[in-house]
């Protein structure tokens, strides 16, 4: 491989270096493009890389958890504090949410809405490896086809969206975040009176941010706002956050602008992911939730909605 | 040994640590590239020819381990390869600036050139604040590497040459 004949005369050298360099360009454009790909070898070097990623990666989570603990200990009392007055705001919202969830399901039951939640089938999965490349953000997680998994499927973290398979090989798979430049996601507002939609695309600028793009001047969207997948195009469930709006600017063209959304997902540690191998639509009777106090009104209308569907 | 099964495994192992432990600690996402001093120090040591060559197959591994954008990988580690390789008689090997100065020379380089081929592909960003942006950290992280991994690269060097 590496040895390049010697002496013969330096001019065919040159010959053979600009055809070589040409051969790259045209590759480079030429596979950007789609027109073609090198599936194979792509696979090949997946496959073979995996087994000393997935090592290299439990020694580095090791070398992690030891630092991170380090710093947790040294931090605890100012955390315990701020996890305290976190749990009091906490059950506030819970109480609320209990009190909406049963109008909900009692305003269900009178329209005769069909569509509910939906509910995941997920396979958990470890991340083994990033992307070596600094241009793109991919990560490689230790499941693969014989696990169920097949490309476009979401990935999720119990935070949000994390991003969608793009190739599978036996027992792993590459996934692209949504940090990706070539990430496109489907997303809209999630305040009631806004549910603006646009595409949440990587931010060229910034590699832990993303762009919510092609959103119309007038739009409502405010600092702040929580953004969800829209479900659009198939690919995402709808309802899974994405991220917070931190910061809305206008696009150079002049009718359109942008926002820029610090992602729910915390990708600089992401160690585990799920992958949702299947999404469908509740089933007939919703689980019913452990009674919180005495709220015989919710029970009564839980039983309600299992028996109408 | 044969110095061919050599140089590859030391590609191989610099794109798995690359991949995970380098990527692992992260500034904004931005990581070490291990790969580009491996190929300035190699192609220092080794002249123009071979520091194509050892370019062009960093760069495909490191394109096909991130799946994307095959080629932009393989053509600037390529030139870089081949630009530090013709630097070979005129250097010398052993002074401690040489990776580092060649080193931050061939990051800025690297970063120009996969910027302007995404640039080329159609992706709209500002180019001077991203360099900026991913070049510092990038600089940073890669000139720590510098000097320890030329030494390395240095010793299996004359290694091969006994």
């Amino acid at each position: 491989m590496s040895r390049v004949r010697r002496e013969p005369s330096s001019n065919k050298k040159i010959y053979v270096l600009v055809a070589a360099f040409t051969l790259v360009i045209i590759l480079i454009f030429g596979a950007a493009k789609g027109k073609y790909q090198l599936p194979l070898s792509e696979k090949v070097t997946m496959t073979m890389l995996a087994p000393f990623q997935g090592i290299m990666n439990s020694v580095s989570n090791g070398i992690r958890q030891g630092t991170t603990a380090i710093w947790e200990i040294a931090t605890v009392y100012q955390q315990n504090k701020m996890l305290k007055s976190e749990v009091a705001q906490l059950r506030e919202i819970q109480l609320n949410t209990t009190e909406i969830t049963a109008e909900n399901d009692r305003l269900r039951h009178i329209l005769d809405y069909k569509q509910s939640a939906l509910q995941f089938d997920l396979v958990a999965a470890k991340v083994i490896a990033r992307d070596p490349s600094n241009w793109t953000s991919t990560i490689v997680i230790n499941r693969g086809a014989d696990d169920g998994i097949t490309k476009d499927m979401a990935v999720v973290t119990p935070e949000g969206l994390v991003g969608n398979v793009i190739s599978v090989v036996k027992n792993s798979a590459r996934v692209q975040l949504i940090l990706d430049r070539r990430s496109s996601v489907g997303g809209l507002v999630q305040r009631p009176e806004s549910r603006v939609a646009g595409i949440i695309a990587g931010d060229n600028n910034n590699k832990m941010m993303v762009r919510m793009v092609n959103i119309p001047r007038d739009a409502d969207i405010v600092e702040g706002d929580q953004i969800v997948t829209s479900g659009f195009g198939g690919i995402y469930p709808k309802g899974i956050s994405l991220g917070e709006v931190v910061n809305i600017a206008n696009d150079d063209g002049g009718l359109l602008k942008y926002a820029v959304l610090k992602p729910s997902v915390d990708f600089q540690r992401l160690e585990e992911v799920s992958v949702i191998v299947k999404s469908r639509e509740a089933p007939p009777t919703p689980i019913t939730q452990p009674p919180v106090g005495s709220t015989d009104d919710k029970t009564a209308v839980n039983k309600n909605t299992g028996g109408s569907k | 040994m044969k110095p061919s099964i050599v140089w590859s495994a030391v590609l191989i192992i610099s794109l798995i640590l690359q991949s995970t432990v380098l990527a692992e600690i992260n500034y904004n996402g931005i990581h070490a590239d291990l790969l580009l001093t491996v190929v300035v120090s190699s192609s220092l040591l080794l002249g123009k020819e071979h520091g194509v060559v050892i370019g062009f197959f960093a760069g495909l591994l490191q394109d096909l381990a991130s799946g994307t954008f095959v080629g932009m990988n393989i053509l600037a580690k390529m030139l870089i390869g081949y630009v530090f390789g013709m630097a070979e008689k005129k250097v010398f090997k052993e002074h401690f600036l040489l990776p580092i100065i060649s080193v931050a020379i061939a990051t800025i380089g690297n970063s120009f050139i996969t910027a302007i081929i995404m640039l080329l592909l159609g992706y709209r960003f500002d180019l001077l604040n991203n360099m900026i942006y991913m070049m510092i950290p990038l600089l940073v992280y890669n000139l720590i590497l510098a000097f320890p991994i030329h030494k390395l690269i240095y010793r299996i060097h004359t290694l091969l040459k006994e």
